[in-house]
């Protein structure tokens, strides 16, 4: 191994990188533009939310506890209807899509159902339903908190949980979500594309035969190569903190665990690119077999919205791509510094790296057939 | 390393320099700034006198047989040319004796060593342009020359190759941003970095206009001047000519013909040919001649080629027509050339332009 070697080669990936007006729009300009106009479009809304409407005609004990619950939940945003008012009347009048009604004699009827099983109350919701959209949302909300609600009666505690609830509305906004998907996206692209350039123009421009016959070996070439990967990856990983930081003011923590996966990301990502080389000759066809794997991997692994909002199929789907652990991880490790889960990813992570950057090193035809 | 005194042949000064055992290079005499030429001792590999020495060789591809069983040598400090037409096992033997590619049987030994197991042992002293070869696009002329002299333990001066290989108005330019000619160039130059004995030069010309190609072959004929061992490929008959001192002409992976350009020709080619231009009555000229018993032939347009086996008989072809009173334009009297000897050996055509 001869370090100046290594040392050469990294300087010369370098140069051509800050010459290439392509790979610095892709490396710079297109995460900042991105990080700008996602964080513009959805700055306004943290997270989405939902005003209800209700009227509590009870006034009791019970239907205070049970406001208080809603009104924990942040996604919604609890008005009150004064009790006086005739709620169809006040629906048509204030153009409401929904309301809902805590009918007289709720709290009583849960008194009562400590002794009688069958005794039971029903909340009056009510919809326009020509808005299935946000009605449906917070039907759901209401559905899963009632249970809640009935649980916690049943067991006689006050201590209500909503845990189960809560996890669809995390305190944080969009962009921090947004900003460590943008950086696994990025490094994707890079990696991806940087390799197959590596493996296919560079072997069809004959640079490949010609390292053949120089002193370099085939390690310097590939630690070189990785090296600078691995720099670029960080690079752009930085500008995009950056923007987050400077622009909307997103708190990013930087540890080992971010690190660790930003650079499993760029071994895992080279190793598909060197893979695709392998069987794609031609450059512009492994390119477009790139996009052809990477962009709809950008869409389905929760790059850009959380998967929460796909169907469930989809969710399902997302868990076999390497792409949806690289950006979970990262935003564990990066934002919510949830260690544990940032471990388990960040590990899932490594493994998918070693598998695919193994093969594609042993795939990769160093020498001509 | 290896140490040198020399004496200053202006102010006599005895002056020790240290270089890489093989190195050359021009030193400055640091009392009187004399410049010249050393050479260290030590780093000469080769021990015979053949530079390439390939005895058997074959490759095969699936069901084709891409070289069959070639056996030359190429002598040292020779310009060597391997001619033939598209297909015919150029690249892939000179890639076996690259290592670029794996033999399916025979051996090869360059510069003294067998490539199977010494091959780093030679690449110091090896310099190559592969075919079609593209240097990355966003160095400069300069900067390509120093990236990949630095991949070397031996390294030439860069700025003697320059202006060798007449690079000088480019050093900054971008490889890119080069003509086709200027980056074969550059691709030779990038051959030269680590002051190497043997150059293979795969198609170095193929797709040049034919001012870029001569401006080539003039890089190349450089190479000679500076005792390089030049292994060249070609699918161009007069690039073979103008440059080689032996040549071997490849077909279907045999070795078909090898010798000097003149040995080619005696042994092959057909003497020389007469071209009458445009005969008032062909078919009458043709009879005429058949009759006088030359080997005739019509080649269109009332042109007329005439075999001319030995040169004394061009007087004999020109008065017997005289005396037939045949009319024509005019004529022109081609020798033989190394088109025709592919022509001879294979009844095909060297090289179709694409
Ligand atoms: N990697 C390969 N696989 C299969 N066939 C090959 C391969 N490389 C070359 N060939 C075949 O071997 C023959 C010789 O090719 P090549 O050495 O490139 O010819 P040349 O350089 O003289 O044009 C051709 O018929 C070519 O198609
Ligand atoms: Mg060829």
């Amino acid at each position: 191994m001869n370090l100046r070697i290594i040392g050469v080669d990294f300087v010369v990936s370098f140069k051509g990188w800050i010459r290439s007006k392509g790979t610095i729009f892709w490396s710079i300009f297109f995460p900042v533009l991105l990080i700008l106009l996602f964080g513009a479009i959805f700055s306004g809304s943290d997270s989405p939310s939902y005003t209800l409407q209700i009227q509590d005609l009870d006034d009791s004990q019970s239907s205070q506890m049970y406001l208080d619950m809603l009104k924990n939940i942040s996604i919604l945003k609890i008005e009150m209807i004064n009790a006086s008012e005739n709620i169809t009347d006040y629906i048509q009048k204030n153009d409401l899509k929904g309301a809902m009604v805590i009918p007289k004699g709720f709290g009583d009827t849960i008194a009562l159902s400590h002794i009688d099983k069958d005794a039971s109350v029903n909340l009056s919701f009510y919809f326009d339903p020509s808005d299935q959209g946000s009605t449906s949302v917070v039907r759901s909300i209401i559905g899963s908190s009632l249970q809640e609600f009935n649980l916690a009666l049943s067991k006689g505690s006050h201590t209500i949980g909503m845990d189960s609830v809560s996890t669809i509305t995390s305190n944080f906004k969009y962009i921090d979500f947004f900003i460590p998907g943008m950086i696994g996206f990025t490094i994707m692209q890079l990696c991806i594309y940087g390799s197959i350039e590596r493996n296919t123009k560079y072997r069809k421009d004959g640079i490949l035969r010609k390292l053949l016959t120089t002193p370099i070996t085939r390690t310097e070439w590939l630690l070189s190569k990785m090296l600078f990967t691995m720099f670029l990856s960080l690079f752009s990983t930085l500008i995009a903190c950056l923007i987050g930081i400077l622009v909307w003011g997103v708190v990013i923590h930087v540890n080992l665990w971010m690190i660790t996966i930003i650079f499993a990301t760029s071994f895992l990502f080279s190793g598909i690119g060197m893979i695709i080389g392998r069987f794609v000759k031609e450059e512009e066809t492994a390119d477009t077999a790139a996009g052809a794997i990477s962009f709809p991997m950008m869409f389905l692994a929760g790059t850009f919205f959380p998967l929460q909002q796909m169907p469930m199929f989809l969710q399902e789907f997302a868990k076999v791509l390497p792409l949806y652990y690289v950006n979970e991880g990262l935003r564990n490790a990066m934002i919510s510094l949830d260690f544990d889960k940032a471990a388990y990813n960040g590990i899932i992570v490594i493994v998918f790296a070693l598998v695919f950057f193994i093969a594609g090193v042993l795939l990769t035809k160093w020498k001509e057939d | 390393m290896v140490d040198m005194n020399v004496r200053c042949p202006r102010c006599g000064e005895i002056v020790s320099f240290s270089g890489i055992p093989g190195e050359r290079r021009v030193v400055s005499c640091p009392s009187c700034g004399t410049d010249a030429r050393l050479s260290f001792p030590g780093g000469e590999i080769q021990t015979s006198e053949n530079t390439i020495e390939v005895s058997h060789l074959r490759k095969v591809y699936d069901d084709l047989i891409a070289v069959d069983d070639i056996s030359f040598n190429v002598k040292k400090g020779e310009i060597f040319a391997f001619l033939g037409p598209n297909g015919a096992g150029k690249t892939t033997t000179v890639e076996i004796i690259e290592s670029i590619r794996k033999p399916t049987a025979g051996s090869v030994k360059l510069l003294g060593k067998d490539i199977k197991t010494q091959f780093n042992a030679v690449k110091e002293y090896i310099g190559i342009l592969p075919q079609e070869f593209h240097s990355f696009e966003r160095l400069t002329v300069r900067e390509t020359l120093v990236y990949f002299s630095k991949l070397y333990k031996k390294q030439a001066n860069i700025d003697e190759i320059i202006t060798a290989m007449d690079l000088t108005e480019y050093t900054k330019k971008l490889y890119r941003n080069l003509s086709g000619g200027l980056k074969q160039r550059v691709g030779v130059a990038i051959s030269l970095v680590n002051d190497p004995d043997v150059v293979f030069l795969d198609e170095p010309t193929t797709g040049l206009d034919p001012k870029a190609r001569r401006e080539v072959w003039m890089v190349i004929a450089n190479l000679r001047k500076r005792g390089k061992t030049v292994f060249l490929t070609t699918h161009y008959m007069e690039e073979a000519e103008f440059l080689a001192d032996h040549i071997a002409i490849i077909h279907k992976g045999n070795i078909i013909a090898e010798g000097s350009l003149e040995e080619l020709i005696d042994q092959y080619g057909t003497g020389s040919t007469m071209h009458i231009k445009k005969c008032k009555d062909p078919m009458e000229t043709i009879d005429i001649l058949k009759e006088k018993g030359y080997d005739v032939l019509s080649t269109g347009n009332g042109d007329i080629a005439v075999k001319i086996p030995h040169k004394e008989r061009v007087l004999e072809v020109l008065s017997d027509m005289r005396h037939a009173c045949i009319e024509y334009e005019n004529i022109d009297i081609r020798r033989s050339n190394l088109e025709e000897v592919f022509l001879n050996l294979t009844g095909a055509k060297l090289a179709e332009e694409k």
